[in-house]
């Protein structure tokens, strides 16, 4: 037997991000697989140790460039269970409005994301522009295409500009139109059926050893572990929704599972929009003085939420300063992404270990924070 | 449940075709971009007469992209600095919470979003109104209600209710641990209120001190800069506060009382420890202090934080000048200024009282005793008023008023002799201390109240506080404001009543002070007794001519050099009113810059 | 919720020695325990539905010279977490391993050693690097670490006198 070492990254058209893994092969099968994380380790957690509460704001969304507004979710919910506070109940609908289109962008670039590890790029660029025209809507919201800033503790930082809801029903309509299409081009897809079916596997029993959250649990042990069932947040308890479950965790059925939620986002939007109250605050304050004194009461407190790839949370610690004491960021994809590739990337072949990365949800910024 | 496969499915991609795509050609991308949304963040715009320079956008900044610019072609003026914000792009992350935290609301931001250059240090900008590519880009996200980053609401202060005017009880109640720390957590640090202030305190120092509930760090800032902060702390004219840069949109930071809470609240121990910190063993020589009102106390400080040996006479029986024989008790609590007194006492300044310089012993005398002397003497006649009937003996004048007052109330001296009905003239705040004082001493007399006043000045204009004039409303006080004296009428020897006129302007059109009447319209204000209060003076008797003749004294004051010394007698230093004017800090800032200069003085001497 | 977490807790307080335990929400509970139960508390709490570790981590308490661990779990059935808190010394962190209970630990475990420089006995591979390269002064997430400090003596300063020249208001 020969090995020989290559390397899947930092650098590669099939890797999400800069995350490398170093395998060695034998023919084209991985013998080991070392996850190589770090290239995108900026050290948020220091850095949010020195700023303001306030000023981590800018700072956070960038932990994650395709779904930002998970960390000011989270960032907000823990400081508004620190500070005691009660968002306004309009603040909390606009919220799920916004989790709910960045969970629609990022579903749809990730039906889109297959297609460079299997050579169908059609849905990629199908994707790309598909999640442009949402990020159209959230500069209209927020004033920033990417990096939103909106959710702050407190509430959001601006009410909704005029008739965007009609924009969003719209984009609702337009997508119940259009994603179908993905399935047509790429979920019945021959190629991509010989590529992920009965492949890349993530039974149950590795979910609970590695600690997989989101999509890969919920298709592998047919039970509806969502946190905004299980654990409702914002208003989540007050619109309906299915949470899709599967016994039988390969990556088509992943992708199934994912094609299928985008279809519950889209029909909670048109909850939030139709039950969203028309008038009233959207913000209330968090801490007296000016935001370069904000204070949050001493204590600790772990704020998740579930993101588009599983549990996403922030432990907070406050000393009672302007400043966080402590910040620790759980990235969802925190388990697979190291322990998962290092056990279970193995006996692969080389050309599914991008697959692999792409269906299990790996996203390295926020692993390597 | 998975979807089947289907070799056909796929093909149904082909119909986009011949479709028109979604993306932008490149040529639109320079010459024809796309316009952001309404709230777009985009680069920068500044309007440079709206913007203080006060920093804050700098401070807020989380990404250290702003930095404040000095422009040397802006003017310094009260209140503002002649500084910008300059942005690094390379650095900003385009948050906008500078554009919300901006106290001044001049900083916005554009829908302009394209900057291209080959050159990484061409990324730094300070952009005016018209943005950083001067081309009048659309205006994109501004701050509002709802972004606001500032406390614009000061904490309440409580004030004692209308039955305050029973007794002497200080009015404002002062704020607790709580109220304190929230009123400290609004400030911005910006720095301009220290610009400001006479004495250039260190304003935003010593708030964040409160912030951070250290105390006696907090006095420490005090003393840096006023060692008589308990006074100041209370009726201080808190020019800080007027140029306070939340004051541009909301509310002042009640710079005032936070000081006040400093010295109030601040454990004995810590408070002396820190005063006492910057007190050094005499090494250096000897000064005499003329007058030991806020000037010669806060001289006396400073030379003895520089080493010297102080000796501060004093005409009256306790020192402090105008804080311990002025201010109503009211206002000024005995026990503040006697912590103040008693402070510097401890340092080891020496009070020599019942001592007038100029009979007791002479200017000469102190000339050969002291390596330098600082004249301090206030002004401490009250200026009389040229009106008929000015030479009646129930005419009464403020400053021996106060003085006797404040006397009555340490139980050395009787209660003046106060009538029924009075009336007083003037508007200032000496004038409404006289009133009010006036009140409550009549109220302790007769069970009741019977103050007039008259000022020159109508009610919009009145040279007074207009808390003085509000409570001094609510305690009963009946003004004719804008009605100038003409006469104090006198019947049988006996004072009757103030003749007034309505006043047409005060000054005539040369800027002179030179009141027009409307003689149809006048009253007679009832009253047995008049107090006037229509301005104080220097007294300049101990100043022998020899000296006097070198000096320059223009209108009353005294004309130094900028640290307090008089140019021909360069052993001579004077300060506070004599100089500038009555005003407690003002006089508190030249006893200090007097200290230094004096210390500079002898330093330079002894080469 | 309330009800049934009061009664976990109390299921837990009998089980095992907890020293403190604090309700944080309607939904989350820590508690704090010996370094020594750590283990068995774990296990316990995994048997009775915490069968999930979310997060490892660490908190620099440097004013006490301690670390704090944390250990925070999921109970998916219940919709509850648990913060499991304990003490170490800060001089020479040791402790032991918890991936025969939570075998997912073991990155948690490696991170918390590269960034707080706690050892983890039993876990072999928790001295490996993880994040950093090449890392050259004491674990960064540490309060007595100074980013700004570890910047400055590594890479060069920028020349602001050169940046200060550039233009305002879009003019030269």
């Amino acid at each position: 037997m020969k090995e020989v070492k290559l390397f899947l990254g930092p650098q590669h058209p099939g890797m999400h991000g800069n995350y490398s893994v170093h395998m060695y092969v034998d023919g084209d099968i991985i013998k080991k697989a070392r996850p190589t994380p770090g290239f995108l380790h900026r050290g948020f957690e220091k850095l949010m140790e020195r700023r303001l509460w306030m000023g981590n704001l800018a700072l956070i969304p960038r932990i994650c460039v395709v779904e930002p507004d998970i960390n000011e979710m989270v960032y907000a919910q823990g400081i508004e269970t620190l500070a005691n506070v009660e968002v306004p109940e309009k603040a909390h609908w606009i919220r799920m409005l916004i989790l709910e289109m960045a969970r629609l962008a990022i579903h749809i670039m990730g039906l889109g994301g297959i297609g460079g590890p299997t050579g169908m790029y059609t849905i990629t660029y199908w994707a790309i522009a598909q999640r442009d025209l949402i990020l159209d809507l959230f500069e209209e919201i927020t004033g920033a295409r990417v990096y939103h800033m909106y959710i702050v503790p407190g509430g959001v930082r601006k009410q909704l500009p005029v008739g965007i809801l009609d924009k969003v029903s719209k984009l609702l309509d337009e997508l119940d139109v259009k994603i179908p299409e993905y399935k047509e081009l790429a979920l019945k897809h021959p190629i991509i059926h010989k590529r992920i079916k009965d492949n890349i596997m993530l039974p149950a029993d590795v979910v609970w050893e590695l600690g997989v959250t989101g999509i890969g649990m919920r298709s592998a042990i047919g039970k509806e572990y969502d946190l905004r069932k299980v654990q409702p947040y914002a208003r989540y308890d007050q619109v309906e929704f299915d949470v899709p479950i599967a016994n039988y965790s390969d990556g088509l059925t992943r992708m199934n599972t994912k094609y299928k939620e985008i279809f519950q986002s889209i029909r909670i939007l048109r909850q939030v929009i139709e039950k969203m109250p028309k008038e009233g605050e959207v913000r209330t304050r968090v801490s007296t003085g000016s935001a370069l004194r904000w204070t949050v009461p001493a204590g600790m407190v772990y704020s998740a939420i579930e993101s588009s790839r599983g549990e996403y949370g922030y432990f907070i610690v406050s000393d009672g300063k302007e400043m966080p004491y402590r910040i620790a960021v759980r990235g969802a994809s925190f388990p697979q992404g190291l322990l998962g590739i290092e056990k279970y990337l193995v006996g692969h072949r080389i050309d599914d270990a991008s697959l692999w990365m792409d269906t299990m949800g790996v996203c390295s910024p926020e692993i390597d924070r | 449940m998975n979807e089947r496969k289907s070799f056909f499915a796929p093909v149904k991609a082909w119909k986009y075709l011949l479709r028109r795509p979604v993306t932008i050609l490149k040529k639109d991308i320079f010459e024809n971009p796309r316009e952001g949304s309404d709230m777009y963040r985009g680069f920068h715009q500044n309007d440079w007469d709206k913007c203080v320079g006060c920093g804050t956008c700098e401070s807020i900044c989380p990404t250290n992209a702003i930095s404040m610019v000095e422009i040397a072609s802006l003017e310094i003026e009260d209140g503002k600095k002649n500084e910008r914000p300059g942005f690094d792009y390379g650095r900003c992350s385009f948050c906008a919470l500078c554009v919300d935290i901006c106290v001044s609301d001049s900083l916005k931001m554009s829908k302009e979003y394209l900057h291209l250059s080959k050159d990484a240090e061409s990324f730094y900008f300070i952009p005016d109104i018209n943005g950083i590519h001067n081309n009048k880009a659309k205006q994109g996200y501004v701050r509002d209600e709802t972004s606001e980053l500032l406390d614009l609401v000061r904490v309440k202060m409580e004030h004692e209710d209308v039955s305050r005017k029973n007794s002497f009880i200080e009015i404002v109640k002062g704020y607790s641990m709580e109220m304190a720390l929230a009123e400290s957590a609004r400030c911005v640090e910006c720095g301009i209120c220290t610009d400001t202030c006479p004495a250039h305190m260190n304003i935003p120092e010593y708030i964040r001190s409160i912030y951070e509930n250290d105390l006696k760090g907090a006095i420490t800032h005090l003393y840096k800069t006023n060692p008589l902060s308990n006074v100041c702390g209370r009726i201080c004219t808190h020019l800080c506060e007027g140029a306070c840069s939340l004051a541009i949109r909301g509310e002042a930071i009640s710079i005032r009382w936070l000081k006040r809470y400093i010295v109030d609240n601040t454990p004995m121990e810590d408070y002396e420890e820190a005063v006492l910190s910057f007190v050094t063993e005499p090494v250096n020589g000897k000064v005499g202090i003329v007058g030991s009102g806020p000037s010669g106390l806060s001289a006396a400080y400073y030379l003895r934080t520089l080493g010297y040996e102080v000796d501060v006479y004093e005409q009256r029986a306790i020192p402090g000048g105008v804080i311990s024989y002025g201010g109503p008790e009211y206002r000024l609590p005995e026990a503040s200024v006697q912590k103040d007194i008693s402070m510097i006492e401890k340092t080891g300044v020496n009070f020599i009282t019942n001592t007038k310089v100029g009979t007791d012993i002479t200017l000469a005398q102190l000339e050969e005793k002291y390596d330098a002397v600082f004249l301090g003497i206030g002004f401490s006649l009250s200026r009389k008023l040229n009106i008929p009937g000015n030479d009646h003996g129930d005419v009464e004048y403020a400053i021996p008023f106060l003085a006797q007052t404040r006397d009555y109330l340490r139980d050395v001296s009787k209660m003046p002799d106060i009538h029924e009905k009075v009336v007083v003239i003037g508007g200032g705040n000496v004038a409404f201390d006289v009133a009010r004082t006036l009140l409550r001493l009549q109220i302790e007399k007769y069970g009741k109240a019977d103050v007039k006043m008259a000022s020159l000045e109508h009610r919009d204009i009145l040279p007074a506080d207009l808390e003085e004039l509000e409570e001094g409303e609510e305690e009963g006080i009946i003004g004719s404001f804008g009605y100038g004296p003409e006469e104090i009428v006198i019947k049988n020897n006996k004072i009757v009543g103030l003749k007034v006129n309505k006043v047409l302007s005060i000054f005539d059109e040369d800027n002179n002070f030179n009141p027009s009447y409307d003689k149809s319209d006048s009253h007679v204000i009832e009253a047995t007794q008049v107090y006037i209060s229509t301005g104080q003076m220097p007294e300049y008797d101990m100043i022998t001519d020899e000296i006097k003749e070198k000096m320059e004294i223009v209108r009353g004051k005294i004309i130094t050099a900028e640290n307090g010394q008089i140019v021909n007698v360069p052993w001579l230093f004077a300060g506070g009113d004599i100089v500038r004017g009555p005003d407690i800090i003002n006089g508190v800032a030249n006893g200090h810059d007097s200290a230094v200069g004096i210390d500079k003085y002898l330093q330079s001497k002894k080469k | 919720m309330m009800n049934s977490m009061n009664n976990i807790i109390k299921q837990i307080d009998d089980v095992l020695t907890i020293t403190n335990s604090e309700i944080i929400t309607n939904r989350q509970f820590a508690i704090d325990i010996n370094s020594g139960d750590v283990h068995q508390s774990l296990a316990y709490l995994k048997s009775i539905g915490f069968t999930q570790l979310s997060i490892l981590t660490c908190i620099d308490l440097i004013a006490n010279n301690e670390f704090q661990l944390i250990y925070i779990l999921n109970n998916w059935e219940l919709g509850l977490f648990v913060i499991v808190r304990t003490i170490i010394p800060r001089d020479n962190p040791a402790f032991v391993t918890i991936i025969n209970i939570f075998p997912g630990a073991k990155y948690y475990e490696r991170e918390v050693h590269e960034f707080f420089g706690v050892t983890f006995e039993g876990n072999d591979s928790y001295s490996k690097p993880l994040l950093l390269e090449i890392w050259d002064d004491i674990p960064p997430l540490r309060k007595d670490f100074d980013p700004q400090v570890y910047s400055d003596s590594k890479f060069p300063k920028r020349d602001l006198d050169k940046i200060y020249r550039s233009k305002i208001g879009g003019v030269d």
